[in-house]
């Protein structure tokens, strides 16, 4: 820890050294700081380090070189399964969570009375969507006597659908309870669609474009920069999805439902296997930075900036 | 201005608190390297322990898993124990099962661990073969850890290479628990221990007659089962890649699963079977399931029906598979700086019959026969079965696999994954032996190193 701060030159009392700018700055960000060295670059590190070596928590860890990186991609069949499980999750989560927050977003975004109360309804789902009540209530709900079937028996669908114990439906259940919580990212659509300049819309309107038009040439265009910005929030919080998998499926059935993290977690903890657990991680790490990256490329392509003109 | 300084006086308070916070943690690191040198001190005048103590308080840690159940009676009973010896102060602490293995993998790893740590059969090889276990044979010999009145057997189950290093809390077994309304509508008799055929013959008439299901337990405590009842030990086989028992394993698995009157692979995997509360037995979806005996108690409190219980099945009459398990232990860390005083507490723990007034039989049956018999006409009706299953098993059973190797977690999840597979037709049982053994084998082999 740097204590240089906290002795004063002899010069100046305590005080003048606490207000020149500097050091009230520094002294401003130093909880972030410390927040941040001790709980996420040290960490990193340790992990990194980690990652080469055959650790299994009670013993000292052994160096391998790359042997987990080579295991993992060459000796682990369920490595790529659950990396294929993820994708997959992600692939359709997202979107259609983008989609779901753009369209509730539209609707709340004219100014009445109630809107505050229904932004706050909307956005709740997203605050309480990841925590354990939640998935113990989705699995209730999914469950072959639970109110899902017991609505579908009502309008006469077929009704004793194990929906959580079939390899094709169980994933589903996960991204269906990820598209509820689009609280946040409706939130950042919100405020995205009000800075659309009214005059746009006027102007089309006096040309003669329809609602169609007005949407696909003005909102969409003009919203670009908060999508692109929702996509890779959206994203990178898809591949960190724990929770669901962990308590409502367990992964299973046949680990179709088995997401990296979890299983990452289980090498750690449950196998004691934590050297391969890091190497699991940081692979994320990669893979995450890469798909990142490939966005920020294809920005120019469709990410309109106004002040781009 | 006035604001300026205000503003960085709090902010300067805050980043001294941080700092503090930041001190305080090398500190502990500090006391913490210490202490590793006052064991290393410790160990070579052991004997002085008692004496330093006399003068000082003695604090002890105890850490376990469990239910809040026994955390209340727990901490009643280290308070009592407090109150006989005002020289020890006792701290405690507990998780559930999930965290708890984490937590004390972490303080193992930083050279912490609690003086005494309440382990499990599953994981005492590895925590002894990592070295982080006291030897308990010494306070043993020396009379501290009073053993006349324990089988045994029960120091055997904790103890490696000869050396105790883990003192059973408690006598379990495996157990087949059924429904008794059930059964009795089918008008079928359970006999007090079945073959796997008569099992299959009984589930048929009670689906014919109730229209009730059948669980087949198909993961890694069954395997275990069906190798011992075969004249074998699963992890023996599986490191030697053999094939013999997973075969006949996973043949009945398949069989059983192919019946009519088995529970549907997907609503099994709904109802998670791993948890008490949701077995599929606790609302009538089937009428039979496969718990331990100290699993009885919640498990007929959630079902809230009478359940029964009667002993696993084996291949012959004349094979034998049924064992004592040891429900729990106490151990004491290797870096304890109170050993003596640890091992008087333990001693305490199994041997008063005051304690276990308290305790109740919580943590399984006592493993100190005179206290079992004092605690037995105290409690209930359906503890009363566990006590009456227990000591049947107790005249028949036969000794306890040796401790699960390290990489067991993993080839029981293994398990779980093959077994699903063949539950869901998506191999047979020969082909998913032949791919499970193999790949059981690395897994042991990997995790040994």
């Amino acid at each position: 820890m740097k204590n240089n701060q906290m002795t004063p030159k002899r010069k100046k009392t305590f005080t003048q050294v606490m207000n020149t700018p500097k050091v009230a700055g520094y002294v401003f960000i130093l909880p972030f700081i410390i927040g941040f060295l001790a709980f996420l670059a040290i960490p990193m590190i340790f992990s990194l380090g980690f990652s080469f070596t055959r650790y299994n928590i009670l013993k000292s860890p052994v160096f391998i070189g790359l042997e987990n990186y080579k295991a993992m991609f060459t000796a682990d069949p369920k490595f790529w399964k659950v990396f294929g499980v993820t994708m997959y999750y992600v692939l359709f989560s997202v979107p259609l969570r983008l989609l779901m927050a753009l369209l509730v977003a539209m609707l709340l975004v004219k100014s009445t009375k109630m809107s505050g109360f229904y932004r706050a309804v909307y956005y709740l789902p997203s605050i309480i969507g990841s925590s354990v009540a939640v998935a113990i209530l989705w699995k209730r709900m999914f469950a072959s006597d639970g109110v899902i079937n017991a609505i579908l028996g009502i309008i006469g669908l077929p009704s004793d659908i194990a929906w959580l114990g079939r390899a094709d439906t169980a994933i589903w259940t996960l991204i269906i309870l990820a598209v509820w919580q689009f609280g946040s990212s409706m939130l950042i659509f919100l405020s995205g669609l009000k800075q659309i300049p009214i005059s746009l819309y006027e102007a089309a309107t006096v040309d003669g474009a329809n609602g169609i038009q007005r949407f696909f040439k003005i909102t969409i265009p003009m919203l670009t920069p908060t999508i692109f910005f929702n996509l890779i929030n959206q994203l990178i919080n898809g591949f960190m999805a724990f929770t669901q998998s962990y308590i409502i499926t367990q992964g299973k059935p046949k680990d179709t439902t088995l997401f990296y993290t979890v299983y990452m977690y289980q090498n750690s903890f449950t196998y004691n296997k934590l050297g391969y657990g890091c190497a699991m991680a940081w692979f994320m790490v990669f893979v995450v930075g890469l798909l990142t990256l490939i966005l920020f490329k294809t920005q120019k392509k469709w990410v309109y900036y106004e002040s781009e003109g | 201005m006035r604001k300026r300084l205000l503003a960085t006086s709090l902010a300067a308070l805050i980043a001294a608190t941080s700092l503090a916070g930041c001190g305080s943690k090398t500190e502990k690191v500090d006391t913490a390297t210490t202490a590793a040198e006052a064991t290393e001190a410790a160990t070579t005048k052991a004997d002085d322990g008692a004496k330093t103590a006399s003068g000082d308080k003695v604090s002890l840690n105890i850490c376990w898993w469990g239910n809040q159940t026994r955390n209340d009676v727990t901490k009643k009973a280290a308070d009592l124990y407090m109150s006989k010896n005002p020289n020890v102060e006792i701290k405690v602490e507990f998780t559930d099962w999930g965290g708890y293995w984490d937590k004390l993998s972490a303080m193992a790893a930083g050279g912490n661990l609690p003086d005494i740590i309440q382990m499990d059969y599953s994981y005492l090889n590895q925590y002894q073969k990592s070295g982080q276990l006291a030897n308990l044979s010494e306070f043993i010999s020396s009379g501290i850890i009073d053993t006349s009145k324990i089988p045994a057997s029960i120091i055997e189950s904790g103890s490696i290479d000869g050396n105790c290093y883990a003192l059973s809390l408690g006598s379990n077994a495996p157990l087949m628990v059924y429904d008794k309304a059930i059964v009795e509508k089918a008008g079928v008799t359970i006999p007090e221990q079945m073959t796997y055929d008569e099992l299959y013959d009984i589930s048929k008439t009670i689906y014919e007659k109730t229209g009730v299901k059948t669980v087949y337990d198909g993961w890694i405590n069954m395997l275990q089962m069906t190798a011992r009842a075969n004249g074998s030990h699963i992890f023996d086989e599986l490191m030697a890649g053999k094939e013999d028992s997973t075969k006949i394993h996973f043949a009945n698995v398949e069989k059983f699963q192919k019946a009519e009157f088995s529970i549907a692979p997907d609503i099994l995997v709904e109802k998670n079977p791993d948890n008490i509360e949701t077995k599929p037995i606790v609302d009538e979806t089937t009428w039979n399931d496969f718990p331990y005996s100290n699993q009885f108690i919640s498990l007929s409190n959630a079902a809230g029906r009478e359940l029964e219980v009667t002993m696993n099945p084996v291949l012959t009459k004349d094979s034998q598979n049924m064992y004592l398990k040891p429900s729990q232990f106490f151990s004491i860390a290797e870096t304890s700086k109170n050993k003596e005083e640890a091992a008087k507490f333990i001693d305490w723990f199994t041997n008063s019959v005051e304690c276990n007034e308290i305790l109740m039989a919580e943590r399984g049956i006592p493993v100190n026969t005179e206290v079992a018999d004092a605690i037995k006409p105290k409690v209930d009706a359906v503890a009363q079965k566990v006590f009456d299953y227990v000591a049947k098993v107790a005249e028949i059973a036969v000794p306890i696999d040796a401790p699960d190797p390290a990489g067991k977690g993993e080839v029981e999840a293994l398990t779980k994954s093959v077994v699903e597979a063949i539950r869901y037709g998506d191999t047979t049982a020969d082909e998913a032996a032949a791919s499970f053994v193999p790949e059981a084998k690395k897994i042991l082999e990997e995790a040994a190193k």
